[in-house]
């Protein structure tokens, strides 16, 4: 019925057809493995057609690379893991076998059966106990890459492919239900049944692809529960879709996880888990062995002797443990495969050891969810309790177990961890380093945190960890569960990466034009259009137009309208007159600077208020924070999207302005800080005359449709686009300030040399008492323009030195063509903000020479701008 | 007292913002050229044939109607109103599996304020039809998404 | 954080549909000195218990409300929309 009992390439018969089995005989299908093809059919997983191909070894373990066979077959452990289609650390045991894959084994130097570093096992061991890296390693430091690049090669799960260009697609979908059940074995679908018959909305998810139909409920397998979150959100992993799913009754029925045996040779090639014996014959139609010995602790786990049997097995032993418990245990083998195990003494020849102690209930999800775990002393396992209100347990998970006693720590010694090769003696010698709590233990020696995640070694640790110490194992405790519960792809967690960016009605007129596209915060705008300096010439010689649709913009109206201001601003806006726009700095308590803008006055009750391109959420929600407290009479609407605004600027505005309008735009008509409505190009406008960066200029807002149309008129009568890096030269020529780059969280409005912006004589507004200490004490900076003697332009952020000392910085800085200078603002000291002080600047190293400049570089007494 | 023309779309030549985003895509509609109207502290009462609502709180109502009735609807509603129609864009789309790729808000407690596609955004519902309501800025950041995941349930 | 907030417009939402405000604080009336100036702006309570706080429904009908949460378990036990504003 077998290949020789070395054979890699001996056929393994399959058993006659199985009541249960999931493989479909007509349909065969191929893949490679070690580049040589292996036959499989339908149904069988890559792990069940490799074990029928003759594969027993399926990987060299994490630190000692010890040869190691099927153990559970469901996914639980990592003795199966290989690398498939480039991907690692697959466990093949559940992974369905599919036509054309490459399969390898991993974590090898030579091949799986000559595993050159398996020398660790054999002569390494003295060198490497637990927590050797914490000791060794260490000195001299500067070797530590090559340590990390010898560890990396030595111990590890699967290698990444580097070079290879592979993309898989992860969605994220959202599901709402009323009863979340996850488990689809009998308990779980009898919970989704009776939930479903009581017309409820029901998802049930199992992590092994589900046979049951479902009766009025939805189910998707396999998928795994990933967590349990506040709110009853349960991510889950399905192949690459992640659901999150909002639940509100959860049913936990993950059953309960057969236990490994500890003993000396527990790793072996032969030695497996009930469940695992049982699927290989049930489902796949494989005898796991010749000769078997049965040790087990409860009456499911001991049925498996029947299965066996029937299989043609020769089970030569079946040992109960609730009532045959041996003090010794002892399994035997050469190259890894065992071929005999001593029982108290007694000696049997096998080739299969199938041993289990108490199922420990899979508790995890109902741990996260807040429930309490105790020691059941006469199971011997960890059991729920005090479940939180919308968790419920339902099956074995609860500790309903049937008949089981518990079993001894360790028969003898052996691996507590087979996925990170932690043995007893590892947990002996940390628990006498002094690492004492378990959850020191965990992470001193690692048990626990390797791909099983705990499920086949966390109750043993605790367990050996009590009886070291003579305690109980409430004592002792559990370490907390966290999730995720299973591994899970970062991939799948990140989903659709994207972020919503905000684009105004201009972009495809900027994109058409070559434009360089920036993100401002979430906005895309146009850096320049090609020549940022170009675009300064034609705006200080002729006609711009520049995009600044991206400012905030709220109407805010009412009966309270001006009074809302008034408390909202340093600045006076209850005299502004209906058809004036003036400039306002807001303030927070503090008295720092939040934001700026301009405020217009339409009406009596109507103030059309502009803020910074990245401040209009915030600033709308500072308005209504305020008023949700205030109370007062008046609407704010924000209308940053409704509204695109563009702003026309340079000696011949006027001149091109009126070609496309029949309003008066004369110099009487329409004066510096005007505010007036007027169609231009057919479009109905307000017209906002200020002048940020330093010309004749006037910024047109209009509703947002119109946009390209507006646009192509004004470039088409001559104005050129320029962007945000011409804007920032224009604006820093006449010391404008941009908050958030001038400013930071401390800076107030005061410092940066705008003391005209605050009424004292105000009765109360945001920032007043604040502003009032800040005048009383004196600024600590001040915000002054300097140019440099040097053709250098600092980059932002410079340190500006003085006598040696640090003393401020730089917060703008460029090249002015015009001015033929570097120039820029720069916060320093109050003693040296004078006209005509010196500064130094450090610019790579090297001290560069500045004089302050208090006034504007370019206009300094504004004429161009009123002209 | 303004009447704030300058934020309402006039006879001039209109751009939706959703125009060149939506070329070449299928199964999603432009609704963005509709009227829309923000009513606050007043029920907008009976409407005419063609214009429905959007209830956002006790205090605000978003009234939808067709584009050329939008001047004399905002003449006759009563309360505080507000011309939102550049202000939001819109898309028609169908299916329920495609909504809940996008949004985890309660599909069968439409209408709704809520997150979709990243963005705040208003939903309703027609049986399997969905109307989505945004700030017209994020028009191509809402239809790429929208895009993609149709191609990922394709 | 996935906690469910309840909207007093929209109902239970993700609360990462708002944006959370901070503390509720009592600005001094008068005209305070430092001391007094600093603790409200900068001092608060945080306590680990049930605190009175400040909401904005970003993603959604965008009001701002006042919830009173207990900090330890996100437990939200009321929320109450400002009185309504004084209307000519």
């Amino acid at each position: 019925m077998h290949g020789s009992a070395g054979g890699a390439g001996a056929v393994l018969t399959r058993l006659d057809p199985q009541p249960r089995e999931r493989i479909d005989r007509s349909a065969e299908l191929t893949f490679s493995y070690r580049g040589k093809p292996v036959t499989a059919f339908d149904g069988d997983t890559i792990g069940s057609a490799l074990y029928a191909s003759g594969v027993r070894v399926f990987s060299r373990s994490f630190k000692y690379h010890r040869r190691r066979g099927l153990l559970c077959c469901s996914g639980a452990c990592p003795n199966c893991m290989m690398t498939v289609d480039g991907v690692p650390n697959v466990r093949v045991c559940a992974e369905p076998a599919r036509a054309g894959a490459v399969v390898h084994p991993q974590n090898v130097l030579g091949s799986i059966d000559r595993d050159l570093l398996s020398i660790v096992d054999r002569i390494g061991r003295p060198f490497t106990p637990v927590g050797f890296y914490y000791r060794t390693m260490i000195r001299p430091r500067r070797l530590w890459p090559t340590y990390e690049r010898f560890l990396r090669n030595v111990a590890g799960l699967g290698r990444i492919d580097r070079h290879g260009v592979r993309t898989t697609r992860y969605d994220t979908e959202h599901r709402r239900v009323d009863v979340l059940v996850v488990g689809g074995g009998a308990s779980g679908l009898r919970a989704a049944r009776e939930a479903a018959a009581g017309g409820e909305r029901v998802l049930l998810v199992d992590e092994n692809p589900c046979a049951a139909p479902a009766d009025g409920f939805d189910v998707v397998a396999p998928a795994r529960a990933l967590g349990i979150y506040e709110g009853g959100l349960v991510p889950v992993a399905a192949g690459t879709l992640l659901l999150r799913v909002r639940a509100r009754r959860i049913v936990i029925a993950t059953g309960a996880v057969e236990q490994p045996l500890v003993f000396p040779g527990n790793d072996l090639v032969g030695v497996m888990l009930p469940d695992g014996a049982r699927r290989l014959v049930e489902d796949f139609a494989l005898a796991p062995g010749d000769r078997a010995v049965v040790l087990a602790a409860d009456d499911r786990a001991l049925a498996v002797a029947d299965v066996l049997r029937r299989a043609g097995v020769d089970v030569v032993a079946s040992i109960d443990l609730r009532t045959d418990e041996p003090a010794k245990i002892e399994a035997a083998g050469r190259r890894g495969r065992l071929h005999g195990v001593t029982i108290d003494g007694a000696h049997h020849d096998c080739d299969l050891l199938v041993a289990a102690g108490t199922p420990q209930p899979a508790y995890s999800l109902l741990a996260q969810a807040g429930a309490r775990v105790e020691y059941d002393t006469s199971r011997g396992v960890f059991c729920p309790t005090d479940l939180p209100p919308g968790i419920e347990a339902a099956g074995r998970v609860t500790g309903a177990l049937g008949e089981v006693a518990p079993t001894r720590a360790s028969h003898g010694g052996g691996f507590v961890c087979i996925c990170e090769d932690v043995a007893t003696k590892d947990l002996e010698r940390a628990l006498a380093e002094g690492f004492d709590s378990i959850e020191l233990a965990k992470r001193y020696t690692t048990v626990t945190m390797g791909p099983c995640q705990g499920r086949l070694c966390h109750l043993s640790s605790i367990r050996l960890y009590a009886r070291l110490q003579g305690a109980a194992e409430a004592a002792i405790g559990t370490t907390t569960a966290r999730p995720p519960w299973a591994p899970v792809e970062l991939g799948l967690l990140a989903g659709r990466s994207h972020e919503p960016a905000k684009r105004t009605a201009l972009h495809a007129r900027h994109e058409q034009a070559g434009a360089e596209i920036v993100w401002t915060g979430a906005w895309k705008r146009a850096h320049s259009y090609g020549d940022a300096a170009a675009e300064v010439r034609a705006v200080h010689e002729a006609a711009g137009v520049i995009d600044v649709s991206t400012l905030g913009k709220l109407l805010v109206t009412g009966p309270d309208a001006a009074a809302f201001l008034e408390r909202l601003y340093p600045n006076r806006f209850a005299d502004l007159k209906p058809g004036r726009v003036r400039y306002g700095v807001l303030s927070t308590d503090a008295g720092r600077i939040m934001d700026d803008g301009t405020v217009a006055r339409l009406g009596e009750e109507q103030y059309y208020v502009t803020t910074t391109s990245t401040g209009s959420d915030s600033v709308h929600g500072w308005f209504e924070w305020w008023n949700a407290s205030w109370g007062m009479d008046v609407e704010v609407v924000n209308l940053t999207g409704a509204v695109a605004a563009v702003n026309v600027a340079g000696p011949n505005a006027r001149d091109l302005l009126a070609q496309a309008t029949s309003a008066d735009v004369s110099r009487e008509a329409l004066p510096y800080l005007a505010a007036r409505e007027a169609t231009v190009a057919d479009v109905p406008c307000l017209i906002l005359r200020i002048g940020f960066v330093g010309e004749l200029g006037y910024e047109l807002h209009f509703a947002s449709p119109h946009a390209e149309h507006l646009w192509d008129t004004l470039v088409g009568l001559g104005a050129t686009p320029f962007g945000l890096e011409a804007q920032r030269i224009l604006r820093l020529e006449k010391q404008h300030i941009i908050v958030g780059q001038d400013t930071d969280s401390e800076s107030n409005v005061l410092d940066a040399q705008m003391p005209w912006i605050v009424k004292f004589d105000k009765d109360d507004f945001v920032g007043k008492w604040a502003l009032e200490h800040a005048r009383a004490r004196g600024p600590r900076e001040l915000l002054v323009g300097f140019e440099m003697l040097d053709g250098v332009v600092p980059p932002e952020g410079s340190q500006v030195v003085r006598g040696g000392r640090p003393g401020g910085r730089v917060t703008s800085a460029r090249w002015s063509e015009r001015l033929e200078r570097g120039i820029g603002l720069a916060w320093v000291p109050p003693e040296h903000a004078r006209e005509d002080a010196e500064l130094e600047i450090r610019v790579d190293g090297r001290l560069e020479h500045a004089r302050v400049r208090l006034q504007p570089f370019y206009d300094p007494d504004g004429s161009q701008l009123r002209t | 007292m303004s009447e704030l023309a300058f934020i309402s779309p006039g006879a001039a030549p209109l751009v939706s913002p959703l125009a060149r985003t939506l070329a070449g895509a299928a199964g999603i509609g432009d609704l963005s050229l509709l009227g829309k109207l923000e009513v606050r502290n007043a029920d907008p009462g009976v409407l005419p044939d063609g214009a429905s609502l959007i209830r956002i709180s006790p205090e605000r109502v978003l009234v939808l109607c067709p584009e050329g009735e939008r001047a004399a609807l905002k003449d006759v509603l009563p309360g505080f109103v507000v011309d939102l129609t550049a202000a939001l864009a819109g898309i028609r789309v169908e299916g329920e599996p495609l909504l809940r790729r996008l949004t985890d808000l309660d599909l069968d407690r439409l209408p709704a304020a809520g997150k979709v596609a990243g963005v705040p955004a208003l939903v309703t519902r027609d049986g399997e039809r969905f109307d989505i309501f945004f700030a017209q800025e994020y028009g191509a950041s809402v239809v790429e998404l929208v895009r993609d995941v149709q191609e990922g349930l394709a | 954080m996935s906690f469910l907030l309840p909207c007093p417009h929209c109902g239970p939402r993700d609360v990462n549909e708002f944006d959370y405000a901070g503390e509720v604080t009592t600005r001094p009336t008068g005209t305070p000195d430092v001391r007094e100036l600093a603790g409200y702006v900068y001092f608060r309570r945080n306590v680990a218990g049930v605190q009175r706080e400040w909401w904005h429904h970003r993603f959604g009908c965008d009001a701002w409300f006042l919830a009173e949460r207990d900090t330890r378990t996100n437990e939200v036990l009321c929320t109450e929309v400002p009185a309504a504003r004084a209307r000519s």
